[in-house]
């Protein structure tokens, strides 16, 4: 008995770890794709200080443009239209990866430009406004495209399904989360190593002085809101082939967002970075253990990270706590 | 003036005075008669069931339109009210509140959600006002939460599931996993077709709970594959179903394991890739039935609705109209807008099949007010290029054999004397 008991509590240790590990990866994966998400809204939020609420909107509004841009309606269009809709799906994704951005950036812009009034005065306005803002976005969706349930197709490179150790896994998942490693380091690229990047944290942390050194700073924060916007929508291209597409799924992408910034720290890119990779793992392994607990987990630990640490993980310490 | 001419002249003046106090009667009984009959339309325009609930109202508004058209009911004009109940249950019952006591609606119809009709039918049984429950399909609607005043138009789970369970256990094996939507009518379902499966010899070896409002179903996926199931029950509605079949769909899993869906709403699937319609699943209508009336109904449909993106009816359509089309057909056989006497018309309901475009008589159960109809069994129609023309129907069960026989016990309806006097 005794000489069995090691030896099956090895069988069950191995075969517990072969059943979780799964369950890490997907949690990694959909980590990486949780901080895709927070990314452009913690970059307005440490900059301008402004909680974007149209997030969500601009998040859907990338999605249903780049639906358009890859398979767009020209089939009457003439010769252009048939050469475009000749080009390889994956030459068009691509394209809807860059053009799809830059149009909600433009968006974002004229967002921006609305929010000027509301600067110096309560926070609450700028809050009101974003959030008219989102209804306005995902109403205008609903009327172009309609209520109903969209597509936005995946190049058949980046689909489809393979199996490793008996299991199978989506390409595409896969690929989405080595693009989220991909939009991470390039921002923090931008933000680390690059002049534009260094004004820009310059400016999160005293704009005033900023100004005085003689940067423009309304066109500073134009440019950051047009580059939150573009991360918003180059989160939902990448997202809404995964959770589907309709008018409402910005709603979907907003809240995890939000949450994910105040659980790392507002203003950190690394604490959002590691915020989101807490949330999926959290999901991912409440979903395979407690699946009942596993949209309620992010909040628990939200909870828990702020009930020890107020200002969220990687947050600035207030004056109040100096 | 001569006697005669005076009593001439009385007779006159009370002539005339008769003349404009009958005038006066009939002004107000036909300013009475021509009152509208006002409709609160209780159908979701947001959340998880948004587009069902369109779908559902415009079933509801075709019907109200046709009567409409034919001088409304007992001589009133139908007019609607609708206010969005957001799937969510407080503002369901938060609507219905309103609609009664500041709308002054005298029927309520429309739900989609188990959660939102259930409160709404509290209000309405306070109040007395008779409400349509036409889209939601939990068990518990008319079981343990029915009411007098409360009629469900659905197909439920017990239905779907025993027009399923059976032959899938019998073909793929006894092994089965359940997923099922965490809230009511999820769990509704799921207890309903976990007796079935039980019934028939099977064994139900995990129920994996998800959220409302879960998009990501890979964890899920996962563990079903880990544990290798011969049959995967899933409860799952709305937009959680829709990303559920998508992800299904791309690893290949429907073809894995023998899936069955329960009902399928048309609002959910309409517009999906065909490969995402693995398994089977039920409903209560489809547009591709070969029956009498069918094609007349969908010509019907898209004259009234020419710019809906959906562009034939679905069975929540159907269930909306025929809803709204039964009360008001009650309404007027029972010649008065009186709410016991409109239930007791209802409660007699029977549709002969050429009627209701469905392969039986349909009838309402007077004990458990539900509607006792056709249930179809559905799976993907792979065969056809059309995209509108996405099920294959499989089978057809008469509502005997789908009949949901624990609602009889559990259902206990309020007695008339416990239901307030409602004439709108």
């Amino acid at each position: 008995m005794s000489a069995i008991q090691p030896v099956l509590n090895e069988s069950l240790g191995m075969e517990f770890v072969t059943n979780l590990l799964p369950h890490l990866i997907n949690g990694l994966a959909l980590g990486l794709l949780f901080a895709l998400i927070a990314l452009g809204f913690t970059l307005i939020v440490s900059v301008m200080e402004v909680i974007n609420l149209a997030h969500g909107s601009l998040f859907a509004l990338g999605a249903y443009l780049a639906m358009v841009i890859i398979d767009p309606s020209l089939q009457n269009a003439g010769p252009i239209g048939l050469w475009y809709l000749g080009l390889p799906h994956l030459l068009r994704y691509a394209i809807a990866l860059i053009v799809a951005p830059a149009l909600v950036a433009v968006v974002g812009f004229g967002l921006e430009l609305c929010l000027r009034r509301t600067y110096g005065k309560k926070k609450e306005y700028g809050l009101l406004l974003t959030f008219g803002a989102a209804l306005v976005l995902e109403e205008a969706i609903r009327l172009t495209w309609g209520p109903v349930e969209q597509f936005l197709s995946v190049p058949k490179e980046i689909s489809g399904a393979f199996i490793a150790n008996g299991l199978i896994y989506s390409t595409y998942r896969i690929y989405a989360a080595a693009f989220g490693i991909f939009a991470i380091v390039l921002v923090w690229l931008f933000l680390a190593k690059t002049p534009y990047g260094a004004i820009i944290k310059a400016g999160a942390h005293d704009s005033e002085m900023v100004r005085a050194l003689g940067i423009n700073l309304p066109r500073l924060q134009l440019l950051v809101f047009g580059l939150g916007a573009a991360l918003a929508a180059i989160a939902g291209i990448i997202l809404t082939p995964i959770w589907g597409l309709r008018p409402h799924v910005g709603v979907d992408a907003v809240i995890p967002a939000f949450l994910i910034i105040v659980l790392g720290g507002i203003g950190s890119f690394w604490g959002a970075v590691l915020g989101g990779l807490l949330v999926g793992m959290g999901v991912a392994i409440t979903g395979a253990y407690a699946s009942a607990w596993s949209l309620l987990s992010m909040y628990l630990l939200l909870i828990l990270v702020l009930t020890f640490r107020a200002r969220g993980l990687f947050g600035k310490k207030t004056a109040l706590e100096a | 003036m001569s006697t005669t001419t005076k009593q001439r002249s009385i007779l006159n003046r009370a002539l005339l005075a008769g003349t404009a106090i009958a005038g006066l009667a009939m002004g107000t009984s036909q300013t009475l008669a021509a009152d509208p009959i006002v409709i609160g339309l209780t159908s979701d325009s947001s959340g998880q069931y948004a587009n069902s609930g369109a779908s559902d109202r415009r079933g509801m508004l075709m019907a109200i339109d046709e009567f409409n058209a034919k001088g409304g009911v007992l001589g009133r004009k139908i007019e609607t009210v609708h206010i969005d109940t957001e799937t969510t249950p407080a503002t369901g019952s938060r609507v219905a509140e309103r609609m009664i006591s500041r709308d002054k609606v005298g029927y309520l119809i429309g739900a989609v959600s188990s959660g939102v009709a259930n409160a709404i039918s509290q209000v309405a049984q306070k109040h007395g006002v008779i409400y349509l429950n036409t889209n939601s399909s939990s068990p518990t609607e008319s079981g343990a939460n029915c009411h007098r005043v409360k009629f469900v138009w659905d197909g439920n789970g017990a239905n779907f599931a025993k027009a399923a369970v059976k032959n899938t256990i019998a073909s793929y094996g006894k092994n089965v996993i359940q997923v099922t939507n965490d809230y009511g009518w999820g769990h509704d379902t799921s207890a309903a077709t976990k007796a079935l499966i039980e019934t028939y010899g099977g064994e139900v070896s995990d129920d994996i709970l998800v959220p409302q409002g879960t998009r990501d179903f890979t964890a899920v996926l996962l563990k079903i594959q880990q544990a290798k199931p011969d049959i995967v029950a899933a409860a799952v509605g709305g937009d959680d179903q829709k990303a559920l079949r998508s992800q299904v769909a791309e690893l290949g899993m429907g073809q894995d394991y023998a899936w069955i869906n329960n009902q399928q709403d048309w609002p959910d699937v309409y517009g999906l890739p065909k490969e995402n319609l693995f398994g089977v699943f039920g409903t209560t209508w489809y547009y591709g039935l070969d029956l009498p009336g069918v094609d007349e109904f969908v010509a019907q449909y898209q004259e009234a609705y020419p710019d809906t993106k959906m562009r034939v009816p679905g069975n929540v359509f159907y269930n909306g109209y025929w809803a709204t089309r039964s009360l008001l057909e009650a309404i007027e056989a029972a010649g008065t807008t009186n709410n016991h006497d409109v239930i007791k018309k209802l409660e007699q309901l029977r549709i002969p099949a050429e009627v209701r475009m469905q392969h039986d008589d349909a009838y309402m159960n007077p004990n458990t007010h539900q509607m006792q109809q056709t249930v179809y069994l559905a799976t993907a129609n792979t065969g056809s290029d059309d995209p509108d023309d996405l099920f294959t129907i499989v089978s057809h069960s008469s509502p005997e054999a789908v009949a949901d026989t624990d609602a009889d016990a559990s259902c206990k309806l309020e007695s008339f004397e416990d239901t307030p006097v409602n004439q709108p």
